[in-house]
């Protein structure tokens, strides 16, 4: 238990800072905008019950935001994708539920499951945040175009992380 | 809940500290070219067509902008609204809604102030409306329609003004945060809009968003007046 929540410190603080300082300085063009710290909230404990799931994703987006003037654009994505999380989990739930010992993690769930939820996750999570970054509607394709192709890159720098760093030689 | 917090504030600029290594040639040769261009207005550049003439400078001046120098420690160029922060603030003497420029152009307005810190909002934000004129005298507003970071828009000149591709487009002035007369962009294209007896101006940015280094404060000696002034006249 307490190995857990120190690797959540540890995970949270990388995540932040590596999103503040190299993904949110990358520009790329063609609207795309690389955000990793989804996969915190995707990857929080099984067990976690939604109201503090809800919470910690409330401050994971405003940390963002604060970092970034964006006023509230993060807060509000993360809050979403954190209060649509456990629906999203129980597309794929195995018979007998989610095993807590488990993370949401390539490595323990495989990966037709993380494809599934990771992508659909990043891509809901990306469409509300451009959704409400653009704000007008006659700008649709242009919304379409810059979640589509963010989701893309921010699924392969979430892929890559994960076989980078949480490979299975490191055990928790 | 910002980048000019004290926290973030530092954060970023620790991060400029170890950037802004990699744009410092560039950043150099900028602000040599502009050094040039100031030099140039410099009496010691001109040499006396007569030798008998003595030129009488017989016209009082009273200084009315000051400049305050500041760095960019963070800036953005593909959001719907980009900010800037500065490594300047309340303590040098910066205020929210003073204009901001750069050797290339004008940038934007502070929008935000802590002790240290400021934050710019650049002119390609969600409606900058800033004021602007064509050589020939013509004035609109500058708009953003967020797509690219290069490009921006006037509104409100209508289409029975002669217009050139190539026109400068210069600040107005008329709200006291800029003087009047710093460089804003150069026309791109014109086209008549659709249902309106007005131009679809674009234009393109002098200043490069995705290149800033530096910036300078513009701080309007005579502001309370010329605020005075235009709340009586309502």
């Amino acid at each position: 238990m307490k190995n857990k929540l120190v690797f959540y410190i540890v995970l949270f603080v990388a995540l932040i800072t590596s999103q503040i300082l190299i993904f949110n300085q990358l520009e790329l063009g063609y609207g795309v905008h690389i955000m990793i710290y989804p996969m915190f909230i995707l990857l929080l404990p099984f067990d976690i019950r939604p109201v503090t799931l809800m919470v910690i994703a409330f401050f994971t987006g405003i940390t963002i935001d604060w970092f970034t003037n964006s006023f509230g654009l993060h807060t509000s994505s993360a809050v979403l994708l954190a209060y649509l999380r456990p629906r999203l989990f129980s597309i794929l739930e195995p018979r007998d539920g989610y095993d807590s010992l488990k993370t949401p993690l390539i490595r323990d769930m495989g990966r037709s499951w993380f494809m599934t939820i990771y992508l659909i996750g990043l891509v809901i999570h990306h469409f509300w945040f451009f959704l409400i970054e653009v704000f007008k509607l006659y700008e649709i394709l242009f919304i379409l175009q810059k979640t589509i192709l963010s989701s893309i890159f921010s699924f392969l720098t979430i892929l890559l992380i994960q076989v980078v760093f949480f490979s299975k030689q490191k055990e928790l | 809940m910002n980048s000019a917090g004290n926290i973030t504030g530092r954060v970023m600029a620790y991060r400029q500290g170890i950037t802004k290594h990699f744009n410092l040639s560039e950043a150099n040769l900028r602000l040599q070219e502009e050094n040039v261009s100031l030099r140039r207005q410099l009496p010691i550049s001109y040499i006396p067509l007569q030798s008998g003439m003595v030129k009488i400078n017989d016209t009082l001046y009273r200084q009315q902008f000051d400049y305050i120098p500041s760095v960019v420690l963070n800036s953005t160029h593909d959001k719907q609204n980009n900010f800037l922060t500065i490594n300047v603030g309340d303590f040098q003497g910066v205020e929210i809604g003073m204009g901001v420029f750069n050797g290339q152009g004008a940038v934007g307005y502070v929008f935000d102030v802590s002790n240290h810190y400021a934050i710019v909002k650049t002119l390609i934000s969600d409606n900058p409306n800033l004021d602007v004129f064509l050589p020939n005298g013509a004035f609109g507003l500058l708009k953003w329609d967020g797509k690219s970071s290069k490009e921006v828009y006037i509104t409100g000149i209508a289409n029975d003004i002669e217009v050139n591709i190539g026109d400068e487009v210069r600040t107005r002035g008329s709200r006291g945060h800029f003087p009047r007369g710093i460089l804003v962009g150069r026309v791109s294209s014109f086209d008549v809009l659709e249902g309106n007896p007005l131009w679809d101006l674009r234009v393109e940015l002098a200043v490069d968003y995705r290149k800033i280094t530096d910036a300078y404060v513009i701080k309007n000696l005579q502001k309370a007046e010329f605020d005075n002034l235009e709340i009586s006249k309502e």
